[in-house]
């Protein structure tokens, strides 16, 4: 139903443009600041993410008028909350291309709205730098070709299924493990995917494989046939809900392998829940939030909002590290040319080197970061990465 | 035989989850003829007030039970003081209270969601550890003992009172005809209430024992249509069949999931009920009167 309504939003928001556009190229796209756009949440769920990004591009941008601009220009900054929705997203992206005329757009910071918003981007050749959607869809079309105006600085999901995988094997030495999955989450079959694949190429074997539906409370039968099967390690990828009772439940049937699970882990709740069970437990996370690296920033953030820095404004830092670089690379506010500067440079972002692929627009070769829980806390180990 | 062993204790601690939320609908069921849906967002209330005591108001935890029991108690006798009620008064059709079921329970869970407790989870505290007891190589989680002796225990104490006391033997006597037991001097609207407040301490103590051993959310009211498919099963309006069709129903999806795959689990479940609906309509213990059917 969903997917209808946003077609037909969408061929209502074209029609639209087609009408309006008569009336606005009147007006001059040359003006003497440069306007970036950000849309994402900033109502709803993920406000706190989605404000966590636009205070954060809100300070950058600060810093660069300080110093003098870009280009010479003043840049503007121009904020739009999506409310946590695809058809929000598109108005937001729209109004932004159309009426506001920016450069470029930060955001949003889903996969789902990330996705909806390209077709309005490729009408209006304005380009887009998604901060944490990790879906592979967000940057190339369902036949494998990439999308021209939608990039990321955050890897993907697969990639975090391969990491987990070369990490268990490599470096922990692992050769049997085990997967609970959620079939209902693209997430969690991208990632088991990913992990399957790299572990047995590998040399390792997986040796259960279990599903469940989101929603699920009750993981007991599922990893009763996992404790049959013996494994060293067992793969949770899925979000802290499900990992916090899984874990729970798995220690209850008395599993003592270790566990490891992806960016949908880091939360309070899920040590509330379940600190004792994850204990000594692994996590590929896109940073490490204790890095000394990162810890200006932190500071930064937190002396100017006084609030904790949330991952999302990490991304979103870099995200405007990168088009800043692709701005004065191309040497003119104009958003085709930053469009194909995006791909061409490389910046040292807080989640390590940034350089876009420009076959799918993804970071290449991004390391993530290897968590492990130690007394409810998160404990660094090192960046890792695979091919 | 290990790997069968664990899978049964699973099953048998789903099924006194079930049992616990089955006997609710079984018990409203028996006497006033209609699924009282509303039953879910009771529970789901109930595993709140639990959630409450333990964090905001530090009491011990058997405390919590009680004041988590006699609180859904108390809101599923209002319950049926202002939706039932009016329409018992009125004769209205029993369609009239299903649809009022089924909106009491919408009202329940959104007035969760709109106040500030949201719609997010919420986790008990660790009241138990997760280290399991061990009977050589079948664990027995804690926290699934505690369900299973609780479950027994105030199931049993529910048989004694509809089989031994006075009071039971209204209700059994409702159960059969209402006109009739109302000629014979039994007061029904003491009948109902008693129901109502049985089946209320009950989703109480399910709800408490549900949102320990797993989170508390609005939608758990969604987990009682599985205690639903279980009253069916057992026969709607007969209590031991509640309580066999539960235990039956948590082995079923246990070894499904376990055997077989757990894809295959809703699917097994439903269609056990459909069949159950169709080869034995009055369930497996279900009394064989007609309009019970």
């Amino acid at each position: 139903m969903s997917k209808k309504f946003l077609t037909l939003i969408s061929v209502i928001l074209v029609l639209t443009m087609v009408i309006t556009a008569c009336g606005d190229t009147g007006t001059s796209a040359k003006s003497d600041t440069i306007k970036i756009g950000w849309i994402g949440s900033l109502t709803g769920d993920q406000a706190v993410w989605g404000t966590c990004e636009s205070n954060t591009v809100k300070m950058l941008i600060e810093e660069v008028n300080a110093n003098g601009g870009l280009l010479g220009k003043q840049v503007e900054g121009i904020y739009y909350d999506t409310k946590g929705d695809a058809a929000e997203a598109v108005n937001a992206t729209k109004r932004l291309a159309s009426q506001d005329k920016v450069v470029a757009i930060i955001g949003p910071n889903a996969s789902g709205q990330a996705i909806a918003i390209s077709s309005v981007l490729e009408e209006y050749k304005v380009p887009d730098i998604s901060t944490v959607g990790t879906n592979p869809k967000v940057t190339v079309n369902d036949d494998g070709s990439v999308k021209e105006f939608n990039f990321r600085v955050c890897f993907i999901d697969p990639y975090q299924g391969a990491v987990a995988a070369g990490y268990a094997f490599d470096r922990l030495g692992f050769t049997k493990a085990a997967v609970l999955y959620d079939v209902a989450s693209d997430y969690s079959q991208g990632f088991t995917e990913f992990f399957e694949k790299t572990f047995t190429e590998k040399g390792g074997t997986i040796v259960a494989k279990e599903a469940f539906k989101e929603g699920d409370v009750e993981f007991k039968p599922q990893l009763s046939r996992i404790k049959d099967a013996d494994p060293e390690i067992i793969l949770m990828p899925y979000y802290y809900k499900e990992v916090a009772l899984s874990a729970n439940q798995a220690r209850e049937l008395g599993i003592d392998a270790v566990l490891i699970g992806g960016d949908g882990w880091p939360s309070e709740q899920l040590m509330t829940m379940a600190a004792d069970a994850i204990e000594g437990s692994y996590i590929v996370n896109h940073l490490d939030f204790n890095d000394p690296e990162v810890k200006p920033l932190q500071d930064k953030y937190n002396a100017k909002y006084n609030l904790p820095m949330e991952l999302n404004g990490y991304m979103a830092h870099d995200a405007f590290l990168l088009l800043k670089a692709a701005i004065e690379d191309a040497g003119v506010a104009d958003p085709v040319k930053i469009t194909e500067s995006l791909t061409k440079v490389s910046v040292e972002g807080v989640t390590g080197t940034i350089k876009l692929s420009p076959e799918d627009h993804n970071p290449v070769g991004k390391e993530a970061a290897i968590v492990r829980v130690e007394s409810a806390d998160y404990i660094f180990q090192e960046k890792y990465g695979v091919q | 035989m290990s790997y069968f062993l664990q899978q049964v204790i699973n099953g048998l601690s789903l099924g006194s989850v079930y049992a616990l939320m089955s006997v609710g609908y079984s018990l409203v069921y028996s006497i006033m003829n209609f699924s009282n849906f509303a039953h879910g967002g009771v529970i789901m209330i109930g595993a709140y007030i639990g959630y409450f005591c333990l964090t905001l108001l530090n009491v011990p935890f058997f405390i919590a039970f009680i004041i988590s029991a006699v609180g859904s108690g108390l809101l599923a006798v209002s319950m049926e003081r202002i939706v039932y009620r009016p329409l018992r008064k009125r004769n209205a059709p029993f369609l009239y209270f299903i649809i009022s079921a089924m909106g009491a329970s919408i009202f329940l869970e959104n007035i969760v969601i709109a106040s500030p407790i949201g719609p997010t989870f919420r986790s008990y505290p660790a009241v138990f550890s997760t280290t399991p007891i061990m009977l050589g190589d079948v664990a027995l989680g804690r926290i699934d003992i505690l369900m299973f002796i609780i479950a027994a225990l105030s199931l049993v104490g529910l048989m004694y009172i509809i089989e031994k006391t006075k009071i039971g033997l209204s209700i059994r006597a409702t159960s059969y005809s209402i006109k009739g037991s109302t000629l014979m001097g039994v007061n029904v609207d003491k009948v109902i209430f008693i129901i109502f407040l049985l089946g209320g301490l009950l989703a109480g103590l399910a709800g408490m024992l549900f949102g320990m051993k797993y989170t508390v959310y609005p939608q758990i009211g969604n987990i009682t249509t599985k205690s639903f498919i279980a009253a069916v099963f057992g026969g709607l309006g007969s209590l031991p069949g509640a309580i066999i069709g539960s235990v039956l129903l948590g082995l079923i999806e246990t070894m499904t999931s376990g055997y077989l795959s757990s894809q295959y689990r809703d699917l097994i479940a439903f269609a056990l009920l459909i069949g159950v609906l169709i080869f034995k309509p009055t369930g497996l213990m279900g009394k064989t009167t007609e309009d019970k059917a």
